[in-house]
């Protein structure tokens, strides 16, 4: 009897193992090697605190039910996994988990874009919000592209670059023209010490871009070097010079070879860099 | 020739050094997927529908597909339910926090696992422990986008598609052993709609499918459902942990 009863409680071993062990398929279901919990949960972000409830307006409470009692009442919300980790806060640099050789110094190119989709896949990450276009000037001595200036501020750097010759002054690229000087585009590369007042940040990934008067950066700790607008960058201004153009039914301004998506952020009319 | 020879594995070598060392991570791929991290990690609670298609190998037929479709309930910090039918039968989860109780229909057995502790802890545990998946659980960890880039040499946004007539955000990735691609919503929760796993390092390359629908965010989900008793009759057997199968 007893025999018979082992017999049996192992046929049920048996028979469960079977049945969790292919559930759902082969280990398909949870597919990437996730950190698990060894890592020690990073503290609650601080919150503002709930305010009272507004008792005065409210009927006293039932006695039957005191136990809800605002005082009691959890002040945070409990989420179903405690709230993401590392939001645009990733480490690119980490190496890649992967059974083979990876070399941690190798390139991580952050930048690069691809497009599959031609309806409408030039749009970027928020959504298209027209608004019209209002050319913006950076101040009295910032000129737009194509301005001609017979003489240069005596301060106007002089630099060398890719065998042209160009001045810079707050923000603005120069090149001798028909005796004068012609602003130009910033070469891209470029780089130089300072950016003038009302220069605007923006970040695209873990990157920080520096925008003025139409042109981006990127801080090197050496100085500012001009750069290709990234997509995925969001500006708030476009300067003198911008042309609107229909693409897919919507209106793209385009700048210096660089399309615009107008789009609302925090309420504010935006523009993101995009590749039409 | 001994030096042409030697040239030519140099080239060779540095080819593969250069392959090797190359990285591609789209930034607005990870802010997109960053989105919808945050987004479910302030959830509260949720439920979703998951029909996945995955591939079985038979040594005789090939790749032979698969599916199911689970019902998934979750509520914070620490419960759920998930409801799942297809070929692997007719099966529920219950969590209430306590304990992990499974449930067959079809057999009428039920296996119950002490798990005094929070949801992705349950899942992460039990996943490790007896090998039992979550679907679409890759999704709701805290650390998704930082485990994805650590498996990531190419990590790309691709552009706007629809999945099931909604608009979203189409994202493809590659691993050393698979390929994967993650539809997003583009709306204002951009929560996931559609997952593939392509196993290329497995013999094959076996596919793992699964399409979520009927997101609904803080839903108002009663205690009771995530508590299990037992139906009459129903036979308790012990499940196994995966160090004790062979």
């Amino acid at each position: 009897m007893q025999t018979a009863l082992k017999y049996r409680s192992l046929l049920s071993v048996f028979v469960l193992t079977l049945a969790v062990a292919g559930y759902p398929g082969e280990g398909m279901a949870q597919r990437f090697n996730h950190g698990g919990f060894s890592r020690p949960a990073p503290a609650a972000p601080a919150r503002v605190a709930v305010p009272p409830m507004r008792q005065e307006a409210r009927p006293a409470a039932p006695p039957a039910r005191p136990e809800i009692r605002p005082d009691e009442r959890p002040t945070e919300r409990p989420t179903i996994n405690g709230g993401g980790r590392n939001i645009g806060n990733h480490d690119f640099s980490r190496p890649v988990d992967v059974h083979q050789t990876v070399n941690v110094h190798e390139t991580v190119n952050v930048r690069d874009h691809v497009n599959v989709y031609h309806t409408g896949g030039y749009r970027g990450i928020h959504p298209y919000y027209y608004h019209p276009y209002r050319p913006y000037y950076w101040g009295p001595h910032w000129h737009p592209l194509g301005f001609f200036l017979t003489a240069l501020a005596t301060d106007a750097i002089f630099f060398s670059f890719n065998s042209q010759r160009y001045y810079y002054d707050d923000g603005v690229y120069y090149q001798p023209a028909n005796g004068g000087y012609s602003v130009v585009p910033a070469p891209v590369g470029a780089l130089v010490a300072a950016l003038p007042p009302g220069y605007e940040t923006t970040m695209v990934g873990n990157d920080t871009y520096y925008y003025f008067g139409g042109a981006f950066y990127v801080y090197t700790g050496q100085g500012y070097q001009v750069v290709v607008a990234p997509a995925g960058a969001v500006i708030t201004q476009l300067p003198v010079g911008a042309v609107e153009q229909q693409i897919n039914g919507d209106t793209l301004l385009v700048y210096n070879n660089t399309y615009y998506l107008p789009i609302s952020q925090d309420g504010q009319d935006a523009y993101e860099v995009v590749n039409p | 020739m001994y030096k042409k020879a030697l040239f030519f594995l140099s080239v060779c070598f540095l080819s593969a050094q250069l392959q090797a060392q190359t990285r591609r991570i789209d930034t607005v791929a990870v802010a997109i997927l960053d989105r919808m991290t945050a987004v479910i990690g302030d959830l509260g609670s949720c439920s979703f529908t998951v029909k996945s298609n995955y591939d079985v190998s038979s040594k005789e037929l090939g790749l032979i597909k698969h599916s199911d479709e689970e019902q998934v309930y979750l509520h914070g910090p620490n419960k759920l339910l998930l409801k799942s039918d297809g070929d692997r039968g007719s099966r529920d989860f219950y969590f209430d926090g306590k304990k992990l109780s499974y449930y067959s229909l079809d057999k009428n057995q039920y296996g119950q696992i002490d798990a005094g502790m929070s949801l992705m802890e349950m899942i992460d545990t039990v996943n490790k422990l007896y090998g039992i998946e979550f679907p679409a659980a890759d999704f709701l960890y805290p650390t998704f986008v930082d485990d994805v880039l650590a498996e990531s040499k190419e990590l790309v946004y691709l552009g706007l598609t629809k999945v099931d007539g909604k608009e979203c955000y189409h994202i493809a990735g590659k691993g050393a052993d698979k390929t994967f691609q993650f539809w997003i919503s583009d709306d204002a929760f951009s929560l996931p709609l559609k997952m593939v796993i392509v196993y290329t390092g497995r013999e094959m390359n076996p596919q793992y499918e699964a399409l979520l629908t009927d997101w609904q965010v803080n839903p108002n989900l009663p205690d009771a459902i995530f508590g299990f008793t037992a139906p009459h009759k129903a036979k308790k057997v012990r499940l196994v942990p995966l160090s004790h199968k062979k």
